[in-house]
């Protein structure tokens, strides 16, 4: 029981970094269909202006987190007024090579800042908690419970208020939107703002109990790649039920299989789910 | 009110509009008739500034259209219900008529007052109104389209083709139902191929053929003029 506890546990952990990675990954892929291969990168600089935040200037965990996730962003709204707005007339390629033109520049970027070194990021909540007479470490719980705030907050804000409403209007009938007054450019830039936001937190929730260095967004963007395809690409509730089903899946292969091929189990699944529903677990667009 | 003079167009190295010169005073209803392909809907879309490369001069109450942003001109009262309808299929039908008045959307109490109109104007709306838009029928959502359409308060209302793909009712309903916002004020310039229908409840009309006006009237010109029964009314 304590076993499978730890298990779901971890499970629900993983899920919640990945589906808020996803969950950005999907709303830009929605908005500009570009799948934006620098989106992991964001991940890594949020974890590194959160670290730096605390480490250098001593700063509050949360303070330092809500720091990383307005830097970064701003930083996804430049990469969409500099690089991706340019190139909306361009053919669809481009917009690939120059996501990962992005992803290569931030990584050296913040290679020659801050170096290569592995780095550990503190935590004021390194305890341990108990519920039930079953223990979790605090940050695992932080994690869940933040990303769940998280989505409900974005949620709300793109069910219940215009501004949000502008976001799936625009992602389900580009020229509608335009056509009732909303404007393409400025949605956009929100939606990046709120994309890169949300892969900071997630790295700012996740980096205590993992490491930090330039390469760490790699794999988390590979699985929430796969997640978005698992899920739908474009769809919101697909970006979070993909991310638990990953999150799951690592968690108890991890166990019962074995470590070392955790991070396989994702692509794995992804050649088995589009085997039999190539169209993706759920149908396509922003709901 | 709307004025065109030497409207260009191009898409690519393909010119789709020559020369194009049509206007439309306040308060009429005028017709565009042409085949498919003649380029009624490019005209639309460039007078909502959907279009690029563009040449000429769109000038709509002494304010010049072209290089405007699309938000600006339906901000400026320059509404466009599109054909194909380009509802927001996976949101409520009121969502979407609420995103109509997206550039009235301070003005909370007149949005309520425009959803009150639109929805006594289409009373199936109100029965429908939390059903996602692209569940209703052709001619339901043809309704959400225009309804959607006049929240924005148009002072000029361009309609793409509203009959197509109607039936036979329907499409009688819908012209009634334009022929009603042209008479509460609203100037409308209406696209069709159902060019009976059309020249009944409009003042004047222009023929499109291959991108140019290749002839323009008065209903009762164009009502008895032999080419025009030829071309688009049969018989
Ligand atoms: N986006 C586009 N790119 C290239 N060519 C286009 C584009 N849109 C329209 N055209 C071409 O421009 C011409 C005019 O098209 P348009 O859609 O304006 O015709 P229409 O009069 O609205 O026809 P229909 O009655 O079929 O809607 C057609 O030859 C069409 O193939
Ligand atoms: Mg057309």
């Amino acid at each position: 029981m304590e076993l499978f506890f730890q298990l779901v546990l971890n499970g629900l952990t993983l899920g919640s970094v990945y589906g808020l990675v996803a969950l950005g990954l999907t709303l830009v892929y929605g908005i500009l269909h570009v799948p934006n291969f620098s989106h992991g990168a964001l991940y890594m600089v949020g974890a590194y202006v959160a670290f730096i935040l605390m480490s250098n200037y001593g700063v509050n965990y949360w303070v330092a987190i809500a720091g990383a996730a307005v830097v970064v962003g701003v930083l996804a709204m430049l990469s969409e007024r500099l690089v991706f707005h340019p190139l909306r007339d361009a053919p669809p390629i481009h917009d690939k090579i120059a996501a990962i033109g992005i992803l290569l520049f931030l990584e050296a970027g913040v290679m020659a800042i801050w170096g290569a070194d592995f780095r550990r990021m503190p935590t004021p909540y390194s305890g341990i908690v108990d519920i039930f007479g079953l223990t979790a470490p605090a940050q695992r719980l932080l994690i869940i419970a933040g990303a769940f705030v998280l989505v409900v907050a974005l949620h709300l804000f793109l069910k219940k208020t215009i501004l949000g409403s502008t976001i799936i209007a625009m992602a389900q009938n580009r020229e509608g939107a335009a056509l009732v007054g909303i404007n393409a450019t400025k949605v956009s830039l929100l939606t990046f703002f709120i994309s890169g936001a949300l892969a900071a937190v997630a790295a700012g929730l996740f980096a205590p109990i993992n490491l930090v260095y330039p390469a760490m967004g790699h794999l988390v963007i590979m699985k929430a790649f796969v997640i978005i395809v698992l899920g739908g690409m474009g769809s919101i509730p697909g970006a979070i039920i993909g991310g638990l089903i990953i999150g799951f899946a690592e968690s108890f292969a991890g166990f019962y299989i074995s470590t070392h091929y955790k991070d396989l189990v994702a692509f794995l699944l992804l050649v088995v789910i589009l085997s039999v529903r190539p169209e993706g677990l759920f149908t396509k667009g922003v709901r | 009110m709307l004025q065109l003079k030497n409207v260009n167009l191009n898409y690519g190295s393909f010119r789709a509009l020559h020369d194009i010169n049509i206007h439309a005073d306040e308060g009429e209803l005028v017709v565009l008739l042409g085949a498919n392909g003649a380029g009624k809907s490019s005209i639309f879309l460039t007078i909502s500034g959907l279009n690029k490369s563009v040449s000429g001069s769109i000038k709509f109450r002494g304010q010049e259209l072209l290089g405007m942003k699309p938000s600006q001109i339906v901000e400026a009262g320059i509404v466009h219900c599109p054909e194909g309808r380009k509802l927001f299929p996976g949101m409520s039908v009121l969502k979407n008529l609420i995103l109509g008045a997206y550039v009235h959307r301070k003005d909370k109490a007149g949005v309520q007052r425009s959803l009150e109109e639109v929805l006594d104007m289409f009373p199936i709306l109100r029965e429908k109104k939390d059903q996602p838009a692209g569940s209703l029928s052709g001619g339901q959502q043809q309704m959400v389209a225009i309804g959607r359409a006049l929240m924005g308060r148009p002072k000029l209302l361009m309609l793409d083709e509203p009959s197509l793909g109607l039936a036979p009712l329907v499409v009688k309903q819908m012209f009634e139902v334009i022929q009603r916002i042209n008479q509460s004020g609203t100037t409308v310039l209406l696209a069709e191929q159902n060019a009976y229908a059309a020249l009944k409840i409009a003042n004047r009309a222009y023929v499109i053929e291959s991108g140019r006006i290749v002839m323009e009237g008065d209903r009762d010109t164009l009502l008895g003029d032999e080419r025009i029964r030829k071309a688009y009314i049969g018989g």
